[in-house]
């Protein structure tokens, strides 16, 4: 990995999204995204054996590894706005791979977690985010479904459902029913956690 | 929301952006939010088959460092034809990414839950358990779910799923990885030939008290029916 002058930010990606080369979007579709992963997957030797659902062999998952890593070099990322492509380094890629965090706090107080990276034969468990994650919720039934969650020992954070009307109003998105629809389903969650007696229980 | 929320911002499929997730991403970058990089690779979409599809994810799962500075990435592989996480190239996509990912680097990822079964049915908690198994496994961190019955229709998920997604977790965890093989292929063999008459099981209100917040009977005896098959495959956790 070769020193870079700095690590990409999202700033820097939009100034790529507005000054990349020019694509079509169908040609990204149909064209780069599927003959770039079928090459890779010859170049690397990937075949999957889908009654081996995590795989053992470390070979294979080195070559998993390599290929998705030129896969995000080779084609970089396509802005739909502007019909540009964002390209990277693979050292502006290992870079910011190893400036990631390897650690943060969800949620705060007593119910805080420090998530930090396990193994795949770690015995400490992974982090339980427990919640509809993004299905439709009734406006009447929403703060009592989440509090299912929250009282459920097992589950370490909630992850919320959207409401499917707020006041009556459907929150159609980027109408101002959509913001109160959103505000109103984060008070909720937070009085869900706390009437599970888990204040500060991350969302 | 706090900044020890955890922040979403989605990519597109596959390996695309728009700019409002762009100025999301700035917004949370300069309010020192947690951030989350979600995305969910389609199986038999752009990319392809089952190794164009884990090469994607693994793509994508990298670029969410890159362009978002994200603390941990949100995946979920869906499978094209029935819309869910839980089909075994959905797992096998989702396991090979994972175990890519975790030997390589130290980032921390995430995977998300769509069965095809509602709550208050067997397979939708088999569907439940397949998936928690596989991310554990896999060397992930965060599992997020469950959006039960594809998670398209109003209050049809309860807390239950998340209490099956929370136990197969844990019984997993620091298991020898061929073992927990060769019960996966079981156990996604038990349910994957039903996908054409999967049970839509209830709501929300027919499976709790919903003033008690307690499920009903009926839903703990599902449970304890899924709970004994995991057990028969070989799952000790609810032994104790």
């Amino acid at each position: 990995m070769k020193t870079v002058g700095k690590n990409v930010t999202v700033f820097d990606v939009y100034d790529r999204a507005k000054t990349g080369p020019k694509m079509e979007e169908k040609k990204w579709d149909y064209e780069v995204i599927p003959s770039t992963a079928r090459e890779l997957k010859k170049k690397y030797n990937i075949k999957m054996d889908k009654t081996v659902i995590v795989p053992e062999d470390k070979e294979l998952i080195n070559n998993l590894f390599q290929a998705g890593l030129e896969m995000l070099e080779t084609c970089g990322i396509y802005c739909i706005d502007t019909g540009r492509v964002i390209k990277y380094t693979r050292d502006e890629i290992l870079h910011a791979i190893e400036s990631a965090p390897d650690h943060f706090q969800y949620g705060e107080g007593q119910e805080a977690i420090n998530v930090t990276p396990r193994a795949y034969n770690d015995t400490k468990a992974p982090v339980i985010q427990g919640g509809p994650t993004g299905s439709p919720c009734s406006e009447a039934l929403f703060l009592p479904i989440h509090q299912a969650y929250a009282q459920e020992p097992i589950v370490d954070t909630i992850v919320d459902g959207v409401l499917q009307t707020v006041m009556g109003k459907d929150p159609t998105p980027g109408s101002p029913w959509e913001l109160m629809a959103v505000r109103s389903e984060a008070l909720q969650v937070r009085e869900a956690q706390c009437r599970a007696g888990r204040a500060g229980m991350g969302l | 929301m706090r900044t020890s929320d955890s922040h979403e911002v989605s990519q597109l499929n596959e390996l695309k952006i728009d700019i409002n997730a762009l100025c999301q991403g700035a917004h949370y970058a300069l309010s020192g939010s947690c951030v989350m990089v979600e995305q969910m690779p389609i199986f038999g979409g752009y990319a392809g088959g089952l190794e164009e599809t884990a090469i994607v994810d693994v793509a994508t799962t990298l670029n969410s460092f890159v362009m978002m500075q994200g603390s941990w990435h949100l995946d979920g592989p869906v499978h094209v034809r029935w819309g869910i996480t839980t089909a075994r190239e959905a797992l096998a996509v989702a396991g090979h990414a994972a175990r890519a990912i975790e030997e390589n680097t130290h980032l921390i990822l995430g995977n998300q839950y769509y069965t095809l079964a509602g709550p208050c049915t067997v397979m939708c908690l088999l569907e439940t358990a397949a998936q928690a198994i596989t991310d554990t496994i896999s060397g992930r961190e965060i599992l997020s779910g469950v959006a039960s019955r594809k998670g398209v229709y109003t209050d049809q998920f309860t807390a239950m799923e998340a209490r099956m997604m929370g136990e197969a977790a844990h019984a997993v965890a620091g298991m020898d990885l061929h073992d927990v093989n060769v019960i996966l292929d079981k156990l996604v063999g038990m349910y994957e030939k039903d996908y054409k008459t999967a049970p839509a099981g209830k709501t929300f209100s027919e499976c709790y008290d919903v003033v008690k917040l307690v499920p009903t009977d009926e839903y703990i005896e599902v449970y304890n029916e899924a709970v004994k098959i995991l057990t028969e495959l070989g799952l000790t956790y609810w032994n104790k």
